[in-house]
């Protein structure tokens, strides 16, 4: 066995308990969803099952009222992440190239706001959106998501911008580009990758969002999918754990599929963000 | 194609002052380079007559029209920048066209232009290529075809050879010389490499802290420069530069350095006598001389160029280069006796370090 394949070896062996960790949720969500109702409490407990049980999915669906969560996830998601982009990006273009009074202040406050926890905050929100009226209105979901992942978006996508040279710009300049098609045309484009992991952080954040949707939508038809999926759990005489757990799988494995797709121009946009 | 007229030009970032009043006529059709040390303001003289920099006090004319509050955009000029900025996601034809495509343009008369342009910089076959596929050589013909394809009324270059490797500075400055003399488009040229300056310039322009220090053609410069800084920055190696007192006694005149040595000058300076000066002779211009009348060295690092031999010698406790083509077999520690031709040498005052 050559050197560098037994280290490798050694390494997985090293590894293999963070893998067991990070996958065993994910083993029991899946094998509990796809199994026969009578089959979730068997003693000793198995990883085993006697048949693929996708009619869990399609009852599911119709009982827990999934898509109606879904489609509200999805409002609030992207509607959110194209918010937060929408402020972000002028906001990180101005702190990368401007100068101006306060700018300083303005990073630190940015940088402030983060070490908030959202649960502080929660109270004072509800009582805000009372006051709005926004109470059991997806929109109000939508602000504060976009406002949450303001300040993240913000710092990242700043440290990308630093690094798109400036003579680029400069250089459309005077090749006759006025300043909002130089931005349109040169710099834009080469922000992708930053925008791109920008827009999958927020709209992650947005997805698996939880305390503030269950303390902001009070109505069940409002219900995003973490609360949709919670309120089988909660409260109940009778948890119907494997449509939970076949919820629960929908609920995550779209996510996960995107996010692995994308995770390129994360590498690569962090990375490239990170070096200047 | 028009001239660049520069009228007591001032920079100042904050309190600090970059420029100090610079005034500068670039006639139409000319080579003007700036040259100085980094930090000398002559990128940012470049970059206000491209509108990159806002002016503090002073005018800048592009032919006629006083350009201060001109954007960029609207000036006409055409730029070629240090790092080639070169748009990546572009291809080598988009990046050439992207300044007519922005005019609005038929797609036939760019067509025409890319084309043209990039067969004088042969760089025909590459036009589909992304500027990652391309060398710095290339890149930096590319940069050039952007600038080219315009008609611009100024081409404005801010050391656009400083990245590339020795050879190839040599062979593209050659080729934007030749362009110049093909197109002459009037062009303001900025480098810190005072080779680069002599050999492309129908002017040069040397810039020392925020203050142009002389403008001249290049052998102006390298035969009569203005003061100490001029002297010392133009001409490679540089001049050899000697402090010392004028004395005058029977019709002989000479300045007395350190030691007590006396070098020989002519007899106009006797009526400076005892004016503290700096003596100048470049390397080139040194002779071999018999013990009786040369000047005594002592040979101290001797450097063979293939074209000829450099000599550092110390002499009165300076330190002095001389250059020979002949090859001579010098050893450290070998005297020997150097001449300098009266017509050859530069005096300068010691305080002001103007040349008299």
């Amino acid at each position: 066995m050559s050197r560098k394949l037994s280290r490798s070896l050694l390494y997985w062996v090293l590894l293999s308990p963070l893998v067991v960790v990070i996958l065993f949720p994910f083993g029991v969500m899946f094998v509990t969803a796809i199994r026969p109702r009578e089959e979730i409490f068997a003693y000793p407990p198995t990883w085993g099952f006697s048949e693929f049980r996708w009619s869990n999915f399609a009852e599911m669906w119709t009982k827990t009222n999934f898509g109606g969560a879904l489609m509200n996830s999805l409002y609030v998601s992207v509607l959110s992440t194209a918010i937060a982009l929408l402020l972000a990006i002028p906001a990180a273009y101005a702190m990368s190239r401007y100068r101006f009074a306060g700018k300083g202040l303005y990073r630190n406050f940015l940088l402030m706001t983060q070490m908030m926890s959202p649960i502080v905050l929660v109270l004072g929100l509800f009582r805000l959106m009372m006051a709005l009226g926004l109470v059991n209105n997806l929109n109000s979901l939508v602000v504060t998501y976009a406002a949450f992942n303001l300040a993240f978006t913000i710092w990242m996508l700043q440290s990308y911008f630093n690094s798109i040279p400036r003579d680029l710009e400069e250089a459309a300049w005077i090749d006759g580009a006025s300043h909002l098609t130089s931005l349109v045309r040169i710099f834009l484009p080469l922000a992708v990758p930053a925008i791109a992991v920008a827009a999958i952080f927020t709209f992650i954040n947005s997805w698996n969002e939880f305390v503030l949707a269950l303390t902001l939508m009070r109505s069940s038809e409002d219900f995003t999918l973490p609360v949709q999926i919670y309120a089988q759990v909660a409260g109940r005489y009778q948890v119907e754990w494997h449509h939970v757990m076949a919820g629960t799988v929908l609920a995550t494995v779209p996510v996960a599929i995107v996010f692995s797709w994308l995770q390129r121009y994360l590498i690569r946009g962090m990375a490239l963000g990170a070096v200047k | 194609m028009s001239s660049v007229t520069i009228r007591a030009i001032k920079k100042k970032y904050g309190s600090t002052a970059v420029l100090h009043g610079i005034d500068l006529d670039i006639r139409d059709q000319e080579f003007v380079v700036l040259v100085g040390p980094s930090g000398c303001g002559k990128s940012t003289l470049l970059r206000m007559i491209a509108g990159l920099e806002t002016v503090s006090s002073g005018e800048i004319f592009i032919g006629d029209r006083v350009v201060n509050d001109v954007p960029a955009k609207a000036r006409d000029i055409a730029m070629v920048f240090q790092n080639y900025a070169l748009y990546p996601h572009m291809s080598v034809y988009e990046n050439m066209s992207f300044s007519l495509r922005l005019r609005k343009q038929v797609k036939e008369v760019i067509d025409r232009k890319v084309r043209e342009a990039a067969s004088i910089l042969n760089l025909t076959s590459f036009l589909d290529r992304s500027p990652r596929q391309l060398s710095g050589g290339q890149r930096q013909r590319v940069a050039m075809g952007r600038a080219l394809v315009r008609d611009a009324q100024v081409f404005l270059f801010d050391e656009p050879l400083s990245n590339l490797d020795a050879k190839l500075r040599v062979v593209m400055r050659t080729e934007i010389k030749a362009l110049h003399q093909r197109l002459k488009t009037t062009s303001v040229y900025v480098t810190h490499d005072q080779i680069e300056a002599m050999t492309m310039a129908d002017r040069i322009v040397v810039m020392n802290a925020g203050r142009i220090e002389q403008i001249g053609t290049p052998l102006q410069l390298y035969d009569t420069p203005a003061n100490l800084f001029v002297a010392d920055f133009i001409g490679s190696p540089s001049m050899n530069i000697l402090p010392g007192t004028i004395g005058t006694q029977d019709g002989a005149t000479w300045v007395e350095i350190a030691d007590g040595l006396r070098l020989p000058v002519p007899a106009t300076y006797a009526a400076l006598a005892g004016q503290k000066v700096v003596f100048g002779i470049r390397p080139e211009h040194t002779l071999l001389a018999d013990a009786a009348t040369g000047i005594p060295l002592e040979v101290e690092v001797v450097e063979p160029t293939g074209a000829n031999i450099q000599v550092y010698a110390k002499v009165g406790g300076a330190h002095l280069c001389a250059i020979f083509t002949d090859r001579h077999e010098f050893r450290p520690g070998d005297t020997i006796h150097l001449a300098f031709p009266e017509a050859k040498i530069h005096l300068f005052d010691a305080s002001s370090g103007a040349r008299i």
